[in-house]
């Protein structure tokens, strides 16, 4: 259970800045379901370029944390920013045309969708998607399909699903779904990715392919968030954690001060 | 024969545009519609009802349509953003509402005694040679624009089976499809020259009805291909996915819904103009469920199927009304009951040995989410 007499003001302790510019940075985010409290009073801070772990034992609400992020779930309370604006507000398809882009847990594709389909899904502000514009424009429509589809088939061969390309994603393996769902947010020409789990059930081969994927997009100055309970990639990966426990931030730190911090270990391992 | 031909023509017709408007709502968006005929209903009666005060009717059926769209504007609206069973439950209701409304508004809709003697498309048209030279030639593209789809369709089918399966050889199963869309074509084709040369109402009719199909199936085509039509897709797979890549999916599902219920008010006039009278009861929910048959005959999100589902469903239909009646082992009163039985058997026996339908794709029920 919750222990609601636990002082809060450390999540304000927690929130305190450094010197870089933060791109996500949420307060005081709270959500109940029924009388469960999932969430109360998290803050979480991405800085720009970052790459920033989210970790926490089950049922510490991490991929809720993420979905109040992305607003799949709206907050009970709290304020989100992100690249300087709040987005609380809007609805979680329009904080994906920010730029700020969500995956899911267990990999959705569209499986009677082609692959290639899946990726082109994820071009943003496609004059094809509107109603008139299809039968209106047909050149504009056409120009930016061979645009799109080229992006897609850089991006599947950076991935190794080019060879996949016309196949049902529905028939790829559980690791091609991933890769598959990352190189689609890609697509997106997001600023922060939301990665939920990348590594969980896939191969340890897979697991560095995903690894050396996201340092690479990072290095082209895409941000990530990371949630994972393989602690290999989030140290290897991650120039800043962040501990959730029973739905409140525990610590924050690089790497090395979380492994250390004796509450995180207490947390992970029961008392 | 020719005059049952141009029949058969004319009902194939308006159901295909019907069962073109749900497949948009359900064969792509994934949106179970089972109030479908509502659409319908106010189409044929705004058409009918505006016709009849005067205004001409191509502005008449554009005003049914419009209105069509305004009807899945609030039923969409109010119902889109719950899961989708409950949208199946409020369709059916909604269309019932309708068909109650046209048999009680007596002021409006004469009720249980019909509208009679509207006015009909080319109701006074009598043609010369030259204008039927020239409807001949019209009757003559629409057929050179399916062969030409035809031969686009076999193509792409043939270019996406090469990509996924890497097979070398033409397949023998899309040739006897090519060959058998031909032969159809050509009945209907040569059956629908001789009736323009020897002009009636109907001949007209079916020319008309020819031409709205072929542009609504060139469209709806188009925008299935389409961006937008990947979107609509994407929504029917799992609409999470679209929705955490930027689309705004109850504004897609709204659009899917009105852009297929303005197609069935279009099918509504003209079903309006084949029965030269209408009764609410020409509106029963059975009308949605023939386009349901249709649709899953002929394989969800699959616009050709829709086709050659419209033409089976009523090949069935008028071959078991007239081939039927001359056996004496079944009374009239039990036939139309062993016919509705016969298609439900045959959904069922569809349904056990190719669940996705006459041109569905196979592999697509393997896939696991």
């Amino acid at each position: 259970m919750v222990d609601n007499s636990r002082p809060l003001q450390e999540s304000a302790t927690l929130t305190q800045d450094t010197s870089q510019s933060s791109l996500l940075s949420a307060q005081g985010l709270s959500k109940s379901f029924g009388g469960i409290h999932a969430l109360s009073n998290v803050a979480i801070e991405v800085k720009a370029g970052s790459i920033t772990g989210l970790i926490g034992p089950n049922g510490a609400g991490k991929s809720t944390l993420f979905n109040l992020l992305s607003n799949f779930l709206t907050p009970d309370t709290g304020e989100v920013l992100f690249d300087g604006e709040p987005i609380q507000q809007l609805r979680s398809h329009q904080i994906a045309q920010q730029g700020l882009v969500r995956t899911f847990q267990v990999a959705r594709v569209l499986s009677r969708l082609s692959v290639l389909e899946n990726m082109l899904l994820g071009a943003q502000k496609q004059t094809g998607e509107n109603l008139f514009k299809v039968l209106l424009q047909p050149k504009q429509l056409k120009r930016e399909e061979r645009q799109n589809r080229d992006r897609a088939f850089t991006l599947l061969e950076s991935v190794g699903l080019a060879e996949k390309a016309y196949d049902y994603a529905g028939a790829l393996s559980g690791g091609q779904r991933k890769l598959l769902e990352l190189a689609r947010a890609m697509m997106t020409h997001p600023k922060l990715i939301l990665l939920d789990e990348p590594a969980a059930g896939v191969n340890p081969t897979l697991i560095n392919q995903i690894s050396d994927h996201v340092l690479r997009w990072n290095q082209e100055g895409v941000t990530f968030l990371i949630i994972e309970h393989n602690m290999d990639v989030i140290m290897s990966l991650c120039q800043e954690i962040w501990v959730l426990a029973e739905g409140k931030n525990l610590a924050r730190g690089t790497p090395e001060e979380i492994q250390e911090n004796s509450e995180v270990l207490e947390a992970y391992l029961g008392q | 024969m020719v005059n049952y031909f141009v029949f058969l023509t004319i009902s194939t017709g308006i159901f295909a545009i019907f069962a073109l408007g749900l497949n948009i709502q359900w064969g792509y968006t994934g949106l179970i519609n089972f109030g479908h005929v509502a659409f319908m209903t106010i189409g044929a009666y705004t058409t009918i009802l505006l016709s009849m005060q005067g205004v001409p009717l191509l502005i008449a059926v554009i005003a049914g349509s419009l209105l069509a769209i305004v009807l899945g504007l609030l039923v969409g609206f109010s119902t889109l953003r719950l899961r989708e069973d409950y949208l199946a439950i409020v369709t059916i209701g909604v269309s019932e509402l309708l068909r109650l409304i046209a048999q009680n508004e007596e002021w409006l809709t004469q009720g249980t005694f019909g509208l009679q003697n509207y006015p009909l498309p080319l109701g006074e048209f009598n043609p010369n040679w030259l204008s039927k030279g020239i409807m001949i030639a019209i009757l003559s593209a629409i057929a050179l624009f399916a062969v030409w789809q035809l031969k686009q369709g076999i193509q792409g089918e043939f270019q996406t089976r090469k990509q996924r399966q890497k097979i070398a050889r033409f397949p023998l199963d899309l040739g006897i499809w090519g060959i058998l869309a031909i032969i159809l074509g050509g009945i209907i084709y040569f059956n629908g020259v001789i009736a323009l040369v020897n002009y009636t109402y109907k001949a007209g009719l079916m020319l008309l009805i020819l031409v709205t199909l072929t542009i609504l199936y060139a469209i709806v085509q188009r925008l299935g291909q389409s961006p937008w039509g990947r979107v609509l897709k994407a929504i029917r797979e799992d609409e999470q996915v679209p929705r955490a890549l930027g689309k705004d999916i109850f504004w897609y599902k709204l659009q899917a819904f009105m852009f297929g219920g303005a197609i069935a008010g279009i099918a509504g006039a003209f079903y309006a103009w084949q029965l030269t009278t209408i009764y609410p009861n020409n509106f029963e929910p059975l009308i949605s469920f023939y386009a349901w048959t249709i649709v899953v005959l002929g394989g969800a999100g699959n616009n050709a199927g829709i086709l050659l589902g419209a033409v089976i469903f009523w090949t069935y239909n008028s071959v078991t009304r007239f081939v039927l009646p001359n056996f004496d082992w079944i009374d009239d009163a039990r036939l139309g009951a062993f016919r509705l039985l016969v298609i439900g058997l045959i959904l069922m026996i569809l349904m056990i040995f190719r669940p996705q339908g006459i041109l569905g794709k196979k592999e697509e029920l393997t896939l696991g989410r």
